[in-house]
């Protein structure tokens, strides 16, 4: 469905743009139809940047998105255009992602009004039954986003999102302004939803317990690269990556090698992970690793 | 010891929709040196609460009840009397310090500020100090990184600065309201740690939804909703043997327990409807539930619980 090819996408900052930022860089993938794949990392480590390539809300500095066998390179402006309803994307804020102006129901009517042609008495039925399937009630309709709470509005997103019937879903962060008690029921709305328009997902998160529960398979991230592809089981039960050990029981961490690790410009020619690993060696400083395929589909950065 | 006392504390303001009544007849006691987690979602009034005791709300808002501070009442206090105690006392870790920190104000100045206030420290001795503070919550090159930014500190980092304004004057309590919130698990648990080693001497009132941060950190948990406590307990005794359906429901919902979320959504503070506060979302309501309201049994062993399943009387 997804696939991604050797991405990379480098910000330039500074006054003379002489300070660039990989924010991604080099990364490789796939997405199978109707599969999940959870994407994890901390902060400011590319994640939300995948994301927005992918829908090519972002140019990439080289590589290639293929989208169910279309290269979004190539296409032109208004190709894309028509591409965009097969593909959404849901934001970290739902308050942030409403028009605070507009009725729930315009919201959601909104990507009707754009490409479906339909009488005004058929958007209405078909804004009733999208409320329905997010599980808000039509009293909900006539009212604004700040009449709502945050998992509310959430649920408006996601009924705008499924208005189109798109294929595939980039979600950033759906859940982590959202309580604990409100996060699990946006989880498993967002579960049933995807088995039950067989949607293909994008699962953004910093939380490996949240992702953990929605994915097929999870990618696991660190400063703009993937350094451990694999399925769910095998991440979170074989994992080989000293980085994904870190998420996984972050008790276990020496604070003071984390401390300073981060501070640490990373070597050029080095691994990623180097300034932070409890196993560095001398050839991670010198030389990049390779991905490695430990086990069928589970794949490491890792020297080791 | 008991440091500070609470009794029967309401905090109620007005707003355009009606009274909002955020905390209702709380009754907690801190002792010295106890680490005490105030466990809530969104709303529940837990920051509210931290702000009646550091009377930092305005003036319009009606509070009642005692916060009884080594034997001071604290809402008597004149506004003079009650700036020798902010800061100096007892200090405040505000929620957020992205927005709590002054973002033109270099970070040491800022940290600076209560030093010299409190201790009447010239500025060279004041800086001398902030170095310290800085090295205290383990910020690398203290003596460069005072002469910083706000914007030039990450996340995790910003909310050490935070620690090192509040431990500056050495005080007895701290407040802490949701410090490790919109941090990484690796910064978090970095965070987590720091906590536990400045409050070795001094007493915290630790103010969370993070549920891991408090069974790392506290001592004593509380659980609030609605406004209200609903359950009391020590940190093991709340993990391991949760009374309140609501506390029990909030530990199914997170993603490693299952993941099963309490039906409905927390109430509104205006206007609550008598009763307990929980009926419309519990699973065990009974009909007697929407009519009365539970108050706080001890069920032995310091366990308190607001619930009529055991409030018989």
């Amino acid at each position: 469905m997804i696939e991604v090819k050797d991405l990379r996408k480098h910000f330039s900052s500074g006054i003379w743009k002489k300070h660039s930022t990989k924010a991604v860089d080099g990364i490789s993938f796939q997405i199978e139809r109707g599969e999940t794949l959870g994407l994890v990392g901390e902060s400011g480590c590319g994640k939300t940047t995948i994301g927005r390539l992918l829908l090519r809300l972002l140019e990439p500095t080289s590589g290639k998105v293929i989208f169910d066998g279309i290269d979004l390179q190539q296409l032109k402006k208004a190709e894309l255009r028509r591409l965009r309803p097969r593909m959404q994307m849901i934001f970290q804020d739902p308050d942030a992602s409403l028009n605070p102006r507009m009725k729930i129901a315009d919201s959601i009517a909104e990507p009707l009004k754009l490409w479906r042609k339909m009488s005004k008495s058929e958007q209405k039925e078909r804004v009733s039954e999208l409320l329905e399937t997010v599980g808000l009630n039509p009293e909900h309709l006539n009212r604004y986003p700040y009449q709502l709470s945050g998992g509310q509005n959430q649920r408006v997103v996601l009924a705008r999102v499924l208005a189109l019937n798109p294929d595939f879903i980039v979600a950033d962060e759906p859940t982590s302004s959202l309580d604990v008690s409100v996060q699990a029921q946006i989880l498993n709305l967002m579960q049933e939803l995807k088995e039950e328009f067989n949607l293909t997902v994008l699962f953004i998160s910093h939380d490996l317990e949240v992702v953990r529960h929605i994915s097929d398979r999870i990618a696991v991230m660190y400063r703009g690269k993937i350094v451990e592809i694999g399925d769910t089981n095998d991440i979170l039960g074989y994992e080989r990556h000293p980085y994904t050990n870190e998420l996984i029981s972050p008790a276990s961490i020496e604070e003071d090698a984390l401390l300073q690790g981060d501070m640490k410009p990373v070597n050029a020619s080095g691994c990623v992970f180097y300034p932070r690993c409890p196993f560095a060696a001398e050839i991670c400083s010198k030389r990049e690793p390779g991905m490695v395929e430990v086990e069928k589909g589970h794949w490491v950065l890792c020297e080791r | 010891m008991t440091l500070l006392s609470i009794t029967n504390l309401k905090t109620w303001f007005p707003s355009r929709d009606g009274i909002v009544k955020a905390v209702n007849a709380v009754d907690l006691e801190i002792k010295e040196n106890e680490r005490f987690g105030l466990i809530g979602e969104t709303g529940s009034g837990k920051t509210i609460l931290g702000m009646t005791i550091m009377r930092l709300l305005q003036p319009d808002t009606m509070i009642e009840g005692e916060i009884v501070y080594k034997g001071r009442d604290l809402l008597k206090l004149s506004e003079e009397e009650m700036r020798k105690i902010r800061g100096k006392e007892i200090a405040m870790i505000l929620q957020n310090p992205t927005t709590s920190l002054n973002p033109v104000l270099k970070v040491g100045n800022q940290i600076a500020e209560a030093i010299r206030l409190h201790q009447g420290l010239d500025k060279r001795a004041a800086k001398e100090k902030v170095v310290e503070m800085l090295e205290a919550v383990k910020i690398p090159s203290p003596e460069k990184r005072v002469n910083e930014y706000p914007h030039e500190f990450s996340g995790g980092m910003r909310e050490r600065v935070m620690i090192a304004m509040a431990l500056a004057c050495n005080p007895t309590l701290i407040i802490a309201d949701e410090p490790t919130t919109g941090l990484d698990v690796t910064i978090k648990m970095q965070i987590v740690r720091l906590m536990k080693e400045v409050t070795k001497q001094r007493a915290m009132l630790f103010i969370t939804h993070d549920l891991d941060a408090a069974a790392e950190i506290c001592d004593n948990i509380a659980v609030m909703y609605a406004g209200e406590l609903v359950e009391y307990a020590k940190t093991e005794a709340i993990f391991k043997n949760p009374i309140h359906p609501y506390i029990q429901g909030f530990l199914n919902s997170l993603p490693n327990r299952g993941l099963n979320p309490i039906r409905g959504m927390s109430p509104s503070l205006i206007g609550i409807p008598n009763g307990c506060r929980f009926y419309p979302r519990c699973d065990c309501a009974e009909e007697s539930c929407k009519i009365n309201h539970p108050e706080m049994v001890e069920l032995g062993n310091g366990h308190f619980v607001r619930c009529l399943q055991y409030d018989r009387s």
